[in-house]
């Protein structure tokens, strides 16, 4: 009998994973007026009462890109070997980390901040992990395509939202993952910030693979992030890529896409009660 | 055919001391958390266009059981279905967002509640119109009034003809005209022939709108039956010691007076009839034993006169309202009452919109005991309440010989007696 269902364990993960695809984006069809007044909700909640209103959007990532370059090419000069230019490997990977990590950061904390649109009414919930990566990718994406077309030249800024769309679709397991993770163990929001940090040193945007000390070299196949960027920085400046690049995240993403939407699915009914 | 089917659905609450117990309890397989169960297992079934009044007292299970049906709630056991729209005035406006405009969380809402955006487009003119804010629907809500905000978020749960609606405690909601537009709309559905699952305090209402009531006590269904007959058994259910106090608070016999209206009712009854604001309010309110007019009045069996003075201004655009005088002990439990819509007396109003009328308890046959007076100006129907005066005043009878209970009945004798 075990074995049987053992047997049968790939199967199910199959049928799961297509659901976890399948759902939430029929979900998005269905209810899309409403996921589009859910963002202009999120917007002018992010910038209620300030002066350039919804233009902080796309400022904030802005300055904070400007921050670096004072920082690094100005401040302490940092160049690579080689032919490509330190600044430009660095925006061309800091975008979508930004990206990646506000959508995460966001992630476990929507089912919580959204809490008044479903706690005391019926409300298709699952819609709203759905929210923070929409978001992030309105936001990043937009800078980023200018930024891509800026550094690399127009041809190459086809790719960015080809990047950014594929981002997205990577992150969809991990966003319905979080967002019950952070409403079910509220310790984990708490811890969030460590983990991103210690992502964000362990992936190469801040300097490049080559340059990690040789025994380091190996443990950079178990950090998804590094494939990705790795990807990423093949794809619009030329870098080498390999097929592990490549073939490791869609793997993990396979993996997690099931089991990410079974976990959602169980939580629904003890959300509310969760609050 | 059923509307609301409920086969074995309970609810039980699970609590966990320790945010830990969780974890543990899935490792060791041991219980650690606590349960409370708000609902057992309980079957029902509601037919379309029948009116379900639901009574009990606090905590006793009524707001769980709406909760479930209006979906905001799961059951943790049983099946449940609910056939159609179900439009549920259980927490107006809880879902709209206080950064956006008026307009936009009449959008958010509807889409909330399953229309598309053009169907909220067609129907939008009618919501405001109904909400009566059209100059601040580009507002933020955060700027409302409580008034406005309910006002607009009734209108937007309303605005489609729901197959069911569930209603918590207010038959309506806002005050003044509001209050009785509200009101009417939800008759337009009673009258329209949808079902309507309401829960309320108010016995006279759960009596004079449903056909059938349900109690609930202590998570179980006690009684389920005609509505006059629940509410006997419940209100008979008030005056034993489980029930004492229940709805009142114990200290309120104390001489409180407590008019619902934001203004006291003025001694002097020199109020001017306020135009068109409000469609009836109470200008005066006395009470008066032989001839001593005051709050706190002593009274002695089949001797004392008592006489209750109504004064009240009414909009001459509505029908005349009704009103009504409640004796209740001071546990709560209804004595007796008196109401012109049952007594069929038509009142009239003057010119200035003013009625005025006594209503006399001739040698009030109450025995020994507290009682407090309650007054209430209700519609031309007698449901809807547009002002009460709760405990407007308290009497305290004294009598003369042993007779027990509460009133004294006439009564005769007969057979081998001296006449």
């Amino acid at each position: 009998m075990p074995v049987a269902k053992i047997l049968r364990l790939p199967l199910r993960l199959a049928v799961h994973a297509c659901s976890g695809l399948v759902e939430p984006l029929r979900a998005l069809a269905r209810h899309r007026s409403l996921f589009l007044l859910l963002l202009r909700r999120d917007l002018a909640d992010r910038t209620s009462g300030t002066v350039l209103g919804f233009s902080w959007l796309l400022v904030q990532p802005a300055l904070q890109m400007l921050a670096f370059w004072f920082l690094l090419e100005l401040v302490l000069q940092v160049r690579f070997p080689g032919r490509i230019g330190f600044l430009d490997y660095f925006l061309v990977g800091m975008l979508p980390w930004l990206l990646i990590s506000e959508a995460v950061m966001r992630s476990t904390a929507v089912l919580n901040d959204l809490s008044s649109l479903y706690s005391r009414m019926a409300f298709p919930i699952v819609l709203l992990p759905l929210l923070p990566l929409v978001m992030a990718g309105a936001i990043f994406g937009m800078v980023y395509i200018v930024l891509v077309g800026l550094l690399a030249g127009p041809l190459a800024a086809l790719y960015a939202p080809l990047i950014i769309a594929a981002l997205l679709l990577w992150l969809l397991p991990l966003a319905y993952l979080l967002s019950v993770v952070g409403l079910f163990v509220r310790d984990f929001r708490q811890f969030l910030p460590f983990v991103l940090t210690m992502f964000m040193y362990l992936t190469p945007f801040l300097y490049m693979p080559q340059m990690l000390p040789e025994a380091m070299q190996p443990f950079m196949v178990l950090n998804p992030l590094a494939d990705i960027l790795a990807v990423v920085h093949h794809l619009i400046l030329g870098l080498p890529v390999t097929a592990g690049n490549w073939i490791r995240p869609w793997l993990l993403w396979l993996v997690l896409l099931g089991p990410a939407w079974v976990i959602f699915y169980r939580a629904q009914p003890h959300m509310r009660e969760a609050l | 055919m059923s509307v609301i089917a409920l086969r074995g659905v309970g609810k039980t609450y699970v609590h966990y001391e320790h945010v830990l117990d969780r974890l543990r309890e899935v490792v060791t397989g041991r219980r650690c958390h606590r349960e409370h169960v708000a609902l057992h297992p309980l079957d029902l079934a509601v037919e379309a266009g029948e009116v379900v009044g639901v009574v009990g007292l606090n905590g006793a299970g009524k707001s769980t059981l709406l909760k479930l049906l209006a979906n905001t709630l799961q059951p943790s056991m049983g099946r449940l279905e609910v056939r159609g729209r179900v439009s549920a005035l259980l927490e107006l406006g809880a879902g709209f967002h206080p950064e956006m405009s008026g307009r936009d969380n009449v959008y958010l809402s509807g889409a909330v509640m399953g229309l598309t955006r053009e169907q909220v487009d067609a129907l939008y003119d009618s919501i405001v119109d109904f909400a009566g804010i059209a100059d601040f629907m580009g507002e933020p809500v955060k700027n409302y009034s409580s008034g406005m905000f309910v006002r607009l978020a009734f209108s937007v749960a309303t605005c489609v003809t729901p197959d069911v609606l569930i209603v918590d405690e207010a038959l309506s909601v806002g005050d003044g005209i509001f209050a009785r537009k509200s009101f009417d709309r939800i008759m337009q559905f009673k009258q329209a022939g949808k079902t309507i699952f309401f829960c309320s305090h108010s016995l006279y209402q759960v009596e004079a709108l449903c056909d059938r009531a349900v109690w609930i006590h202590e998570g179980r269904v006690r009684e389920d039956g005609p509505a006059s007959v629940v509410v006997a058994a419940y209100n008979g259910f008030l005056g034993t010691p489980g029930g004492a106090g229940a709805i009142v608070p114990a200290d309120a016999g104390a001489g409180a007076a407590a008019v619902t209206h934001a203004d006291p009712v003025a001694a002097d009854g020199a109020v001017q009839p306020a135009p068109g604001a409000i469609t009836a309010r109470l200008l005066k309110v006395e009470v008066e034993v032989d001839g001593v007019v005051g709050r706190r009045l002593q009274l002695t069996t089949h001797r004392s006169n008592l006489a209750v003075r109504i004064r009240f201004v009414s909009d001459a655009a509505s029908p005349v309202p009704t009103v009504a005088v409640a004796l209740t002990g001071t546990d709560g439990r209804m004595i007796t009452s008196a109401g012109s819509l049952n007594d069929q007396r038509q009142l009239l109003r003057d010119t200035n919109g003013v009625t005025e009328v006594t209503l006399s308890f001739p040698r009030l046959a109450l025995l020994k005991g507290r009682y407090a007076v309650n007054i209430y100006l209700l519609c031309e129907r007698g449901i809807h309440c547009y002002e009460e005066a709760a405990q407007i005043a308290e009497i305290e009878v004294s009598q003369e010989g042993l007779e027990q209970g509460v009133v004294s009945l006439p009564h005769e004798w007969a057979g081998s007696v001296e006449s």
